[in-house]
């Protein structure tokens, strides 16, 4: 609990300072900044799916190609 | 289980799995609220957290089924291990690229030695080490026995690295990291939210494994037969 | 007890003998030692960073690289000429070949660390710190944690087809705590700290060599079993 509270201090203070530094962000800035961070969060849900059907894909290749061999 | 048994369970749970994906992804697309601090770039959380813990269970399974195999010598423990590593793998890649996209917006910079990152990043090198001597040995019960040392030797070293990389002066510094969708200050949509990922990235991964192991088990029929046709 | 001593005596005796005669590895890795330092100091803009600053990094990435070199070949006489299945086939317990090989190539790489110390004190003008005794004992906890991985994994590599290249990927990611704890507490003793400031990085250093010996003891035998 105390070094939680260690950890979160200097955090919150630190989050308040960014918070205060994109207030102050000009108007454009802030835009292209939001928009950034769709594009990765995109670019992230992406790769967890290519990932995930890609080790599918890859294990039922693999399993076709074997009953193939074994059926012969 | 039977091998028809695993492969069935394994097609059930990698259907649930990849269903429950759709659903998080819907969830976390259409449905949470978007946290007030971090803004949109605190949804990668979503599947970066669940891919952090499947990809340690795998490699903690990998892990303990290789000192199991060492010791017992069944093959079926080893036949676990290559499969839980390689389900790690996937998973530990998610983990390590949807962090920095992450931290790109969060810290303002992809990379950041920051310690769990460090650690798996270290831990995905432990095992494409592991991959690397069980391809390279002419002898595949050699390999077999050489990729289970590996594994437990990363094993055994994990939590000196864990110290260290906590403990290396840099990180004494306060760091925007702590920052995560856990704890009683999380909202109770986002709550919701995760643990629906969580629970549905390990069913993916208990389903993959499943019919990962069914093929290993095939691949050791195969090679049986080639032995038998050959002696 | 005493016997099983003796064994793990022998198998050092060998080695080291081997190596008295041969002075192969030694010469190989002091070279290394002595030719790095003078690359490094040519890769290091003096306008812009002091030698002395890096210094204790580099002297960690040195024994490091080094005795990469040197335990890489911990079985490559032995294994050329099926010496190796001789000594495997002794009566001599699979952990006590293990504790000699790591033991005579901790002997062969404490040796070559002290030198390259020593070559970097001399080539970058850097001071010994006022406890030479604990930077030694950094050394020598820092150097018999690689050597007691590095001859595990050695055995592992140079049973595979891709030999010495494989043993850097297997044996660089477990030796993080080792260059945190040993290059921390030496960058601290050369600046001249006080020895209560590296008493954590020694302790971490003690698991470490704790871990890997163990580990490799326990491990050994499933490497050279046939």
């Amino acid at each position: 609990m105390k070094r939680l509270r260690i950890v979160a201090l200097p955090l919150v203070v630190l989050l308040l300072v960014a918070s205060d530094l994109g207030g102050q962000l000009p108007g454009d800035q802030m835009a292209t900044q939001s928009l950034r961070a769709y594009w990765h969060v995109f670019i992230a849900y992406a790769i967890a799916i290519v990932m995930v059907l890609g080790w599918v894909v890859s294990i039922a290749r693999r399993l076709a190609r074997i009953e193939a061999q074994l059926g012969q | 289980m039977t091998g028809k048994g695993i492969r069935s369970t394994g097609t059930a749970l990698a259907l649930l799995g990849l269903v429950g994906m759709l659903l998080v992804y819907w969830l976390s697309f259409f449905w949470v609220s978007t946290d007030r601090l971090q803004g949109v770039s605190q949804r990668i959380f979503y599947i970066h957290v669940p891919a952090a813990w499947t990809c340690f269970l795998a490699f903690g399974i990998a892990a303990l089924t290789s000192g199991m195999y060492l010791w017992l010598r069944d093959e079926r423990l080893d036949r676990a291990a290559v499969c839980a590593a390689e389900g790690g793998m996937v998973f530990g890649t998610i983990m390590l690229t949807t962090g920095p996209l992450w931290g790109a917006i969060a810290w303002n910079t992809y990379w950041n030695w920051e310690p769990r990152l460090i650690l798996t990043l270290l831990l995905w090198f432990i095992f494409l080490g592991y991959f690397m001597v069980r391809g390279s040995t002419e002898n595949p019960e050699k390999g077999k026995r050489f990729a289970a040392v590996v594994a437990i030797v990363g094993a055994l070293d994990i939590p000196l690295i864990h110290l260290s990389v906590i403990w290396f002066p840099q990180f004494l510094h306060p760091q925007p990291v702590v920052v995560k969708p856990e704890g009683p200050t999380l909202d109770g949509d986002m709550l919701t939210v995760l643990l629906t990922s969580l629970a549905v990235f390990t069913t993916l991964f208990f389903g993959l494994f499943l019919l990962r192991y069914a093929l290993e088990t095939l691949r050791a029929e195969v090679r049986a037969r080639e032995r038998a046709a050959t002696a | 007890m005493s016997a099983y001593l003796g064994q793990i005596y022998a198998i050092v005796w060998k080695d080291l003998l081997l190596e008295l005669r041969t002075r192969e590895r030694v010469v190989a890795m002091g070279a290394f030692a002595v030719l790095s330092a003078v690359l490094f100091n040519y890769s290091i803009d003096r306008t812009a960073v002091r030698p002395q600053d890096i210094g204790a990094g580099l002297i960690w990435m040195t024994i490091v690289f080094g005795g990469l070199l040197g335990v890489g070949r911990t079985f490559h006489l032995e294994s050329e000429d099926g010496a190796f299945r001789g000594v495997l086939m002794s009566p001599v317990p699979k952990d006590a070949i293990f504790l000699g090989k790591t033991l005579s190539n901790f002997v062969l790489l404490y040796v070559v660390s002290l030198l390259i110390v020593a070559v970097f004190m001399l080539f970058f003008g850097m001071e010994i710190g006022t406890s030479p005794a604990v930077l030694g004992l950094v050394l020598a906890l820092g150097t018999l944690g690689f050597v007691a991985l590095g001859t595990l994994f050695a055995a592992v590599s140079s049973g595979t087809r891709m030999g010495e290249t494989l043993l850097p990927i297997l044996l660089f990611p477990v030796l993080l705590p080792m260059i945190v704890a040993g290059a921390g507490a030496t960058e601290r003793l050369l600046a001249g700290r006080p020895v209560s400031e590296v008493v954590g990085n020694i302790r971490m250093l003690a698991a470490f060599v704790l871990m890997a010996v163990a580990a490799g003891a326990v491990l050994f035998r499933f490497v050279v079993e046939d």
